[in-house]
């Protein structure tokens, strides 16, 4: 017990037996949290599955109004987003300090322009009256779009649920850019190896599930 | 302590991955524009579910992982898909289900506001106006 210390590794914390078993623990913890983060937004893919399934004709004649462009082009940079990750990951475990800087920081430039998008989408919509809740009211004409055309009943549920939703997704796309930051600059510090990268691995989880959730937000609101 | 190896995805696999889920980006953009009729909806879906297959499976490596995680995993979507159904049960069938009488409540209350909007039965007016 007295040299204990003496034979493990730095990052290896006292009560795990081994650097194997602190991994998987880690692993664990956040595949359970991730369960959380599918049902936070399980909530909210309910709310819009039964105000659909009472409204179809509104959600449909709704989505109308958001550019599948935009959305297929966020779409394919989270896509990308996830890519790097992966890479970075791959470069983690082969002990390339370049490659998984270099990744890291591409992960955070596709969540950046990510957001990008998104403001302009927001902003486009917030000009002709496109708000969530009360002060919903779509007017103006833009690109041979006639706003008022979509002042319709139950159209506000629709617009509701796209902003809460794209909205509490967003908020997941900034705390990446967040984690994405600290594990580069601990990167930069050589402070990830083969050995340990635990926190690579689990930041790239959270992203790929806010990759997923993006994966299904982007046809229920702009294509169907 | 035996250690067991982390699987390492080759970086030809990611790219293959990465291909497929921008193609089936631009399918499902190109398949939205088609009038499919009914169609439409589940295609869509089906193509999101096959993208989350491949970003679990493949980038998140679950095929490779502790078989606990995968476990764990399907447990959320069977939660998910509880959650799903049971509230379906409820807000698709609101009004066909423990009826004393005949019809839905929306049936109802049509044969209700049809009753109340009709001409006074000029028997009925005669009738209440006889004094007591």
């Amino acid at each position: 017990m007295a040299n204990a210390h003496s034979d493990h590794p730095a990052h290896l914390q006292h009560h795990f037996v081994s650097s194997e078993q602190q991994f998987d623990a880690a692993k664990m913890g956040m595949w359970l949290f991730l369960v959380t983060e599918i049902l936070l937004f399980s909530g909210m893919f309910v709310a819009y599955i039964v105000y659909r399934t009472w409204h179809p004709e509104v959600f449909a004649h709704s989505a109308e109004l958001l550019d599948p462009f935009m959305g297929g082009l966020n779409t394919i940079v989270l896509l990308a987003s996830s890519f790097t990750v992966a890479l970075g990951i791959h470069y983690a475990q082969k002990d390339n300090k370049k490659g998984l800087v270099i990744n890291l920081i591409l992960t955070f430039l596709f969540a950046l322009t990510f957001l990008v998008v998104k403001y302009f989408e927001y902003t486009a919509k917030f000009e002709h009256g496109v708000f969530p809740g009360a002060a919903f009211d779509p007017h103006g004409v833009s690109h041979g779009v006639d706003y008022a055309l979509y002042n319709i009943p139950y159209a506000r549920q629709f617009f509701s649920i796209y902003f809460v939703m794209t909205g509490i997704h967003g908020f997941h796309v900034l705390v990446g850019m967040g984690l994405f930051t600290w594990i580069t600059i601990r990167a930069l510090k050589g402070e990830f190896s083969s050995a340990y990268y635990t926190p690579v691995e689990n930041c790239g989880l959270y992203w790929h599930l806010v990759d997923i959730i993006w994966i299904f937000l982007f046809p229920l609101l702009y294509l169907i | 302590m035996s250690h067991a190896e982390h699987h390492i995805s080759s970086i030809k696999m990611l790219s293959i991955v990465f291909g497929g889920l921008v193609f089936l980006t631009v399918a499902t953009v190109l398949t939205a524009q088609l009038d499919l009729g009914g169609l439409n909806v589940p295609l869509a879906m089906a193509i999101a579910v096959t993208k989350a297959s491949l970003v679990v499976v493949i980038f998140m490596a679950l095929k490779w992982d502790n078989k606990v995680n995968a476990v764990i995993f399907g447990i959320g979507l069977l939660f998910v898909a509880v959650f799903i159904s049971f509230t379906l049960l409820d807000t698709l069938f609101r009004g066909d289900l423990s009826n004393t009488t005949e019809g839905t409540i929306q049936d109802q209350t049509l044969e209700e506001e049809a009753l109340k909007s009709r001409e006074p039965d000029a028997a009925a007016l005669e009738f209440n106006q006889i004094p007591q």
